[in-house]
């Protein structure tokens, strides 16, 4: 096992704490923790791509940070507006 | 063990723990905006240590041109998701944002 299946792994630990916001917090502790966990995701996907020599995998996280972006204000402003 | 191979380790052992304290930090914080700090660390500097991690391991090829594009969106776009988040949070308390 590659140092970057260990990061992966330990950065997929570290979504549990963000988990128990999302599911017992405000709402908008939620969405923080929701950011946390569009960010780390990312970062993992890059990771595991990397970790498992596959290069076809690398594009997966560069959409992925793309429509976490934009999914991410669009729900920002539901939450301001409307919700 | 190259000294690549120890260089990209230890950028990696670096980004986990950001991400593992900047989780905690979410986790233990009491409000929104205490919390939003800690997105900081996870968004931005995690992303670039492990860029650099794979930067150092695997040189300028396709793969790392394609990780530095994916976090390079992370990085950018977690400042203005911080904004939006605290503008949010600011509206959903007060009925008014910053600017009124």
């Amino acid at each position: 096992m590659t140092g970057f299946l260990i990061a992966a792994i330990a950065m997929l630990a570290a979504v549990l704490p963000c988990g128990i916001v999302a599911v017992r917090g405000s709402l908008m502790a939620a969405v923080v923790a929701y950011q946390a966990v569009s960010a780390i995701i990312v970062i993992v996907l890059v990771l595991l791509a990397e970790g498992f020599r596959r290069p076809g995998e690398f594009e997966l996280p560069v959409l992925l940070a793309v429509l976490l972006f934009g999914s991410g204000l669009v729900f920002v402003r539901f939450l301001e507006r409307w919700l | 063990m190259s000294a690549r191979e120890v260089i990209a380790d230890v950028l990696l052992t670096l980004a986990a723990c950001t991400v593992l304290a900047s989780s905690v930090g979410i986790l233990v914080m009491r409000n929104v905006y205490q919390k939003l700090h800690y997105v900081t660390p996870a968004a931005i500097v995690a992303p670039l240590l492990t860029g650099l991690a794979i930067l150092v391991q695997s040189g300028f090829t396709e793969n790392s041109a394609e990780t530095w594009l994916a976090l390079a969106f992370v990085m950018t776009g977690g400042p203005f998701l911080s904004h939006a988040t605290i503008r949010a949070a600011r509206i959903r308390e007060t009925g008014r944002g910053a600017d009124e």
